[in-house]
């Protein structure tokens, strides 16, 4: 196939995105805790060959950063923190979510939806991708959701981190040339620090209750 | 013409079924630091087993004795439907991705009637799960078919190979990433791969597949293990001719057709080493997690389907 660059560069993302989608569909279902880390893993990693195409055929040599600091902090960084912290505080493997996986799936099922028919009227003028803000705002929609379903603190950071991604793949795949690299710079830091604090309360947590359960912190009022 | 590639499509699936499951052995023993079986052990297995006598229950019926043979033809006939090597697969005109399915489910019909005719306990037992599955993943590879049936515009499998051939065809469609994921958990379903059984092992209590076929020895069980082997790889061209119809012959000259048979051995090959790397990462799940994995490849090819229609 003889395709125009452009033309290419949108179809290799468009694919990325809806592999970003159904990584994220299957972390969803998925119960087990070091098989989620590594499926984020992998979804990281698709964001950051996105930001590496967009920087590639755009010329934008700020997103070679971007995809670069995913790559090292998103790819292996955060997954081997969050390992680390799962084999430290030998926490049980399964994820107990407060619904069922198939009721939760066909939820995910409506948000995706949701966020397709939401980005609708914004696709046509997208250069790139024709689907990339659809699934931004699904994994926006999905992580809540994980958030809200899941009651175990390190299971809430790992969908604070697929928000992430929804906010990182709507602001370099949308606006083309990304945000300011100063912007995303801070963004990546306070989200690393984030996640450093958070392992530490999950820690304290575990600590002082013997769960990780946060809804059992409504106990702690006096 | 047509009956000669009728002939040759039989025995390419005869051949190459058995051999691309000792693959799948051999690769996965590998992988786990095993010398594992050789590749050509499962044609041994079948010859071992056609030259056994047989042992029958006394109280098993017709269905019993029929069943081997239905699975059998069943299977080998969906194979003739599906395009391996050429674009035209011998037995298109006979019917499309329906027919298809429902050959598949014909035989397992058969299968799971079988598991409860002789009235063994293991048997019944493997037969309620396989329809249980089945349930879910039927739907769920019926969806996924049609999503890339949509887009060629034909449920026909030639048909839609041959509008993969056009120049408006979109080979990195995002709607069909999300169909290829759903027919992949279904490939792992239907082939009783380790999320869902493991093809590994007799008399356990979470068997699915051999659960069924406990019973059976000798020609029979030979012909049950030769047509689960075609069957396995039929879904797999499904998935590889389907979702990358990359080299694949559109005329019958010899050249093309070597091309063809290349690329497809190939691609097999490629998918088989990615069913051996889920078989060997993933613990085998709880029965009752398996229509949650299930449910997801519905929800996946749902939106598949539904994603053809925004995309447009």
């Amino acid at each position: 196939m003889n395709l125009p660059q452009s033309e290419l560069a949108s179809q290799l993302i468009t694919l990325l995105a809806a592999g970003m989608l159904v990584i994220q569909l299957l972390m969803v279902v998925q119960r087990m805790l070091l098989t989620n880390i590594r499926l984020f893993a992998l979804q990281s990693l698709m964001l950051a060959a996105i930001a590496a195409i967009i920087a590639f055929f755009h010329n934008a040599t700020h997103i070679y950063w971007v995809a670069g600091l995913t790559l090292i902090g998103k790819v292996f960084f955060l997954p081997w923190l969050l390992n680390r912290q799962v084999q430290r505080i030998q926490i049980e493997q399964e994820i107990a979510p407060l619904l069922n996986a198939s009721a939760s799936m066909l939820l995910c099922g409506g948000f995706t939806l949701l966020g397709y028919i939401v980005a609708r009227p914004f696709t046509s003028l997208a250069r790139l991708g024709n689907n990339t803000l659809g699934v931004a705002i699904t994994l926006l929609l999905t992580g809540f959701f994980l958030m809200i379903n899941r009651p175990k603190a390190i299971t809430q950071v790992l969908a604070l981190l697929t928000v992430e991604n929804g906010v990182m793949l709507a602001a370099v795949a949308l606006t083309t040339y990304g945000m300011p690299l100063v912007v995303e710079l801070g963004i990546f830091f306070d989200l690393m620090v984030a996640v450093m604090v958070l392992g530490l309360l999950v820690y304290r947590i575990r600590e002082t209750f013997a769960s990780m359960d946060t809804s059992k912190l409504n106990q702690l009022k006096g | 013409m047509n009956a000669f590639a009728i002939l040759l499509q039989t025995l390419l699936l005869l051949a190459l079924a058995p051999f691309i499951s000792g693959c799948i052995r051999n690769w996965k023993a590998k992988l786990q630091n095993r010398g594992g079986p050789r590749i050509w052990q499962p044609f041994l297995d079948l010859v071992k087993f056609l030259r056994k006598d047989m042992v029958i229950s006394e109280h098993a019926s017709w269905i019993f004795r029929a069943m081997p043979y239905v699975l059998f033809t069943s299977t080998l006939l969906a194979g003739l439907m599906m395009p391996l090597v050429n674009v035209s697969a011998p037995l298109s005109l006979f019917g499309g991705a329906l027919a298809f399915v429902g050959l598949l489910a014909l035989g397992r019909f058969f299968l799971a009637l079988s598991g409860l005719d002789p009235a063994s306990a293991f048997g019944g037992m493997g037969s309620s799960r396989e329809m249980t599955i089945a349930a879910v993943a039927e739907p769920a590879l019926m969806l996924a078919i049609f999503t890339v049936a949509i887009t060629a515009g034909s449920t026909n499998l030639s048909q839609m190979l041959l509008a993969a051939q056009g120049p408006t065809w979109r080979l990195l469609n995002p709607a069909h990433v999300l169909a290829f994921a759903a027919l992949f958990i279904v490939l792992l379903a239907e082939t009783g791969r380790i999320p869902v059984d493991n093809p590994a092992t007799h008399l356990e209590l979470t068997m699915i597949h051999e659960a069924m076929i406990l019973e059976y020895s000798g020609r029979y069980l030979a012909l049950i293990e030769w047509g689960a082997a075609v069957k396995q790889l039929v879904l797999m061209a499904l998935l590889v001719n389907i979702f990358f119809p990359v080299g694949i012959a559109t005329d019958v000259s010899p050249a093309a057709i070597g091309l063809g048979l290349l690329w497809f051995v190939v691609k097999l090959l490629a998918l088989a080493g990615a069913v051996v790397l889920v078989e060997t990462t993933n613990a085998k799940l709880r029965l009752f997690r398996v229509p949650d994995l299930l449910s997801a490849a519905f929800v996946l090819a749902t939106l598949a389907l539904l994603s053809t229609f925004l995309f447009q």
